[in-house]
């Protein structure tokens, strides 16, 4: 069953892979967006703001939730395609792509451990990625 | 951390790991009875409203705590998926995948905590 709806994919922009690009690229611009914009509005003494919803007044959050509903509406095409235990893990570049954007634009340092962490995220990649390849070569 | 903040970064990671299910099962269902039905129009409303939980929920605690903080428990939702989709969708899991995802998660938690 997890592979069978790899058999019939669509080319072009249509293509679950490049959406799968897409709606991580959304991803990663609406987390930045949404940590300052929570940041800058933050009443971390007021209870109600538990629920987050006080983050709307932030233009920044709007910004990152028209992201998140494009990445969202990728998301949704992408399942139609692609098993969630194939699209999940390889999703999750974004937590690799947070820090190498730091150090590659923005000059931050990036300690020994962390680089373990990305070096471990990038074998982990490759092995969710290896089974998807020997598919689509067969195809 | 206090029990409010750990019932709430549970109560998010719950909520976002249950939408994907239920957002995969939609979009599977449309591959054999199309758009044009009540269950893939109930599952996709029910797959936002947990969403949409979530978000609040993220964006609350994204005021108390760090990005990086938080990030060990985004983390923690790649294992999560990957066998509740094994589990609840009937999804292969193979070695690979397996260990493919336990990599993803011990090196997010690794990043985090950098």
């Amino acid at each position: 069953m997890t592979n069978q709806p790899m058999r019939h994919r669509p080319a072009g922009f249509a293509n679950p892979w490049l959406q799968l690009v897409l709606s991580v690229l959304c991803v990663l611009a609406s987390e930045f967006l949404l940590k300052r914009g929570a940041a800058d509005v933050a009443e971390p003494e007021s209870a109600w703001s538990w629920t987050g919803v006080n983050g709307l007044a932030s233009p920044l959050v709007w910004w990152a939730i028209l992201l998140i509903i494009a990445s969202f509406v990728s998301w949704l095409y992408v399942l139609r395609y692609i098993p969630l235990t194939i699209a999940f893990p390889l999703s999750r570049v974004v937590d690799i792509l947070v820090p190498l954007g730091c150090w590659i634009f923005l000059g931050e340092f990036i300690s020994t451990l962390r680089w373990c962490g990305i070096a471990l995220v990038v074998i982990g990649l490759a092995l969710v990625a290896k089974p998807i390849a020997q598919i689509e070569e067969r195809l | 951390m206090s029990f409010l903040a750990f019932f709430f970064i549970v109560a998010s990671l719950l909520s976002f790991v249950t939408a994907q299910l239920v957002l995969k099962r939609a979009m599977e269902s449309t591959r054999k009875s199309g758009f044009r039905n009540f269950q893939f129009f109930a599952r996709v409303a029910g797959g936002i409203t947990l969403m949409t939980i979530s978000f609040f929920l993220t964006l609350g605690l994204l005021q108390r705590f760090d990005l990086s903080y938080l990030y060990p428990f985004q983390g923690l939702s790649v294992i999560f998926i990957t066998v509740t989709a094994a589990v609840v969708l009937k999804e292969k899991l193979n070695w690979q995948l397996t260990i493919g995802a336990l990599l993803i998660t011990v090196g997010i938690v690794l990043v985090s905590l950098s």
